[in-house]
């Protein structure tokens, strides 16, 4: 995928057929000339599935743009990236440094530090959508020599010093995210990262080389922010966690420890223990017999990964694909959102053959120590920001498993969840929940009614308006606290009226009447304190939310025939004819008692 | 040679191989601006295997002197 060739990529893109994807509109306001970088951004989108539409602000002026009332750059833009290089921002910074008095030091930051704020002030008065902006490289042979840095307010520093006052605002401005450039240009190298010859020609600073790998972390942001990530690394075993077979080797004669030949192993465990932290979902398919691989696991001294780290498995000698869709479906995901580890050319092939949308990571058994590298490079498990949940999610994906054995003892669903003991408690967005919240909306796909995609401000927005109210659900029984997993948002519309806006579970609840008690709620909560009579819902069909399709009828919605057969359906229902529905299932606690107004 | 650059040319102009003839210029062919001429540079360079040096990037305007340049460049490697 990144060795394609610049001809094949445009070719590719040529002959695409997008019909059926989904636009997402670009803007891009730069300070140099950047057009080459369209060709990867609409080639990393193609693969994600979108059809990109890049516009591009005029040449050098962000700012202009920014403050400007003209409405035609940001139309319906879904990100915003903007790159200022620093030669055309600060020329006496970048490259007349060492003419610069300290008060014209001064004065020259203050510009640069002024023109920041002012473009992405600028920048969300006319729209809300997520804004990328990318840092300042540091001088790679700073123009104070070694000199500089050993003195405080040498050309490194003040360039550090710049970036550091640009995540600070990004910081206070919710949505926006900092993308670092020097990241970038270490991965690509300072040499292959900067072409002088176009950067003469005609103003632009970049090589082929480093506008695909710029464009390719503009797009780890851009997929994370559509929730379009990978969720669980399903790993083989034998060559792949350790060296050799634990069948054939047995525990003495495999490689795994902190000296070679077993330290590419070790390093390995530990770069996917990072992952757990991070709350990617570990699960193995190995071809094995059960007991060797367990083996392994309880009594060897250096394994790093244990038991409780994995939330599922597939020790068998039955084919890896089928394995696989068991694996995705016991851990209630899709499996678009795995990603299969394998030292088997024929397991990956296989896998790729029959289900395209996993991704698979080849870790051929000759280069084990380019395995820790080959993980770090995929970078595809994406989140922007870590809430309580995902650091604790594969702890509470294990507890799943746990319920479903207890489920099995039984007889009939209702005593089965009665026995769960389970505690549902509602509340009001906050500051706490609004992170959460607005991740579920760019997460959830199965059980969401709307498939509205929300940013932390959109949510804070909704939170603080008096004609909207954004209820959330956190659920717990007695395996665990599955945290924060529904979201339910209304909106006012006259004096008595009410549109349902969302309506979402994390399809890791669903199946104990959860998500009709919170609706219930919801509903109820909202008709005594707004006074609703009459009430209206929608169901918007996606390729993945069939399952909540007719969510709205057990409460008595009537629905409204479709215009046509995958465009939303609208739902109404007045008040008086609202379906009580009974609960003697769930707890919940109500945590909303201080209302606004 | 000049058949692949025939062909590239017609992949990022978007014209047809058969409207690249020998006297095929930036004058002749109305998409070749200045962004498509830095597609084409940077579509020879990685099927050449060669690099271009600033000068030769700009006089090279037309079938002919993109054939010269990679001349040299086949000829001093």
């Amino acid at each position: 995928m990144s060795r394609i060739s610049f001809l094949e990529m445009d070719a590719r893109l040529q002959a695409a057929d997008m019909r059926g994807y989904p636009v997402c509109p670009i803007t891009l306001l730069r300070n140099v000339t950047l057009e080459n970088i369209q060709i990867f951004l609409r080639y990393f989108a193609y693969e994600a599935g979108w059809n990109a539409q890049v516009s591009f602000g005029d040449y050098d002026s962000v700012l202009q743009e920014a403050v400007s009332d003209s409405k035609k750059l940001f139309p319906d833009s879904k990100f915003i990236l903007v790159y200022l290089f620093l030669e055309n921002l600060s020329w006496n910074i970048a490259r007349n440094f060492n003419g610069l008095s300290m008060e014209a030091l001064q004065v020259e930051k203050e510009h640069v530090k002024n023109y920041l704020r002012l473009a992405l002030e600028g920048i969300r008065t006319h729209t809300q959508a997520p804004v990328l902006w990318h840092s300042f490289e540091s001088p790679v042979y700073p123009a104070d020599g070694i000199g500089g840095p050993q003195r405080s307010g040498g050309q490194l520093e003040t360039v550090s010093e710049l970036n550091d006052y640009l995540k600070q605002i990004l910081k206070m401005q919710p949505n926006t995210y900092g993308i670092d450039l020097n990241s970038c240009l270490a991965r690509v190298g300072y040499d292959a990262y900067y072409d002088r010859r176009y950067w003469h020609l005609a103003r632009a600073p970049y090589s082929q080389r480093a506008l695909k790998e710029i464009a390719l972390e503009d797009f780890k942001f851009i997929r994370a922010l559509s929730g379009n990530v990978k969720k669980c690394l399903v790993l083989d075993c034998d060559d792949v966690l350790w060296g050799g077979a634990a069948g054939e080797a047995g525990l003495e004669g495999i490689q795994l420890g902190k000296s070679y030949p077993g330290s590419p192993y070790y390093e390995f465990q530990q770069e996917i223990l990072n992952l757990y932290h991070r709350g990617v979902i570990l699960a193995l398919c190995s071809k094995n017999n059960e007991q060797d691989v367990w083996e392994v696991f309880d009594r060897h001294p250096e394994m790093i990964l244990q038991r409780r780290h994995f939330a599922a498995w597939r020790i068998n000698w039955k084919n890896k694909a089928d394995n696989l869709r068991q694996i995705a479906q016991e851990l209630n995901i899709s499996t678009e959102h795995l990603v299969f580890a394998d030292d088997s050319e024929f397991e990956i092939n296989l896998v790729k053959e029959w289900m395209p949308e996993v991704l698979t990571l080849h870790l051929s058994r000759s280069h084990a120590v380019e395995f820790r590298e080959k993980l770090l490079r995929l970078d595809c498990f994406g989140q922007i920001s870590f809430t309580a949940e995902d650091q604790s999610r594969s702890q509470m994906i294990q507890q799943e498993t746990e319920r479903r054995k207890f489920q099995t003892n039984h007889q009939d669903l209702q005593s089965y969840l009665r026995s769960l003991e389970l505690v549902a408690t509602l509340r009001l967005a906050d500051g706490v929940t609004i992170p959460r919240i607005s991740q579920l909306t760019q997460k959830t796909n199965q059980f969401n009614l709307t498939t509205r995609r929300y940013s932390e401000s959109d949510i804070r927005s909704f939170a603080e308006s008096p004609n909207h109210r954004v209820f959330s659900l956190s659920l717990r029984d007695r395996f665990g606290d599955a945290g924060l997993v529904g979201v339910f948002i209304a909106e006012r519309a006259g004096s008595s009226n009410c549109r349902i806006d969302t309506f979402l579970m994390s399809c890791r609840v669903l199946g104990r009447e959860a998500e009709v008690i919170f609706a219930e709620r919801c509903l109820t909560a909202l008709a005594s304190e707004w006074g609703v009579k009459e009430w209206a819902a929608e169901y918007i069909p996606t390729p993945k939310n069939a399952l909540a399709e007719r969510f709205w009828d057990q409460f008595g919605f009537k629905r409204k025939e479709a215009k046509a057969a995958q465009s939303a359906v609208h739902y109404s229902l007045e008040e008086s004819q609202r379906i009580l529905i009974s609960n003697s299932i769930i707890h919940v606690e109500e945590e909303f008692c201080g209302t606004k107004s | 040679m000049e058949q692949k650059v025939k062909k590239i040319m017609s992949q990022i102009f978007r014209v047809a191989e058969d409207h690249i003839r020998e006297d095929a210029s930036s004058l002749t062919i109305d998409s070749w601006d200045s962004l498509a001429h830095m597609n084409l540079i940077a579509a020879l360079e990685e099927e050449f295997g060669v690099q271009f040096q600033d000068q030769e990037i700009i006089q090279m305007t037309s079938f002919e002197a993109i054939l010269s340049s990679l001349a040299l460049k086949a000829g001093s490697s």
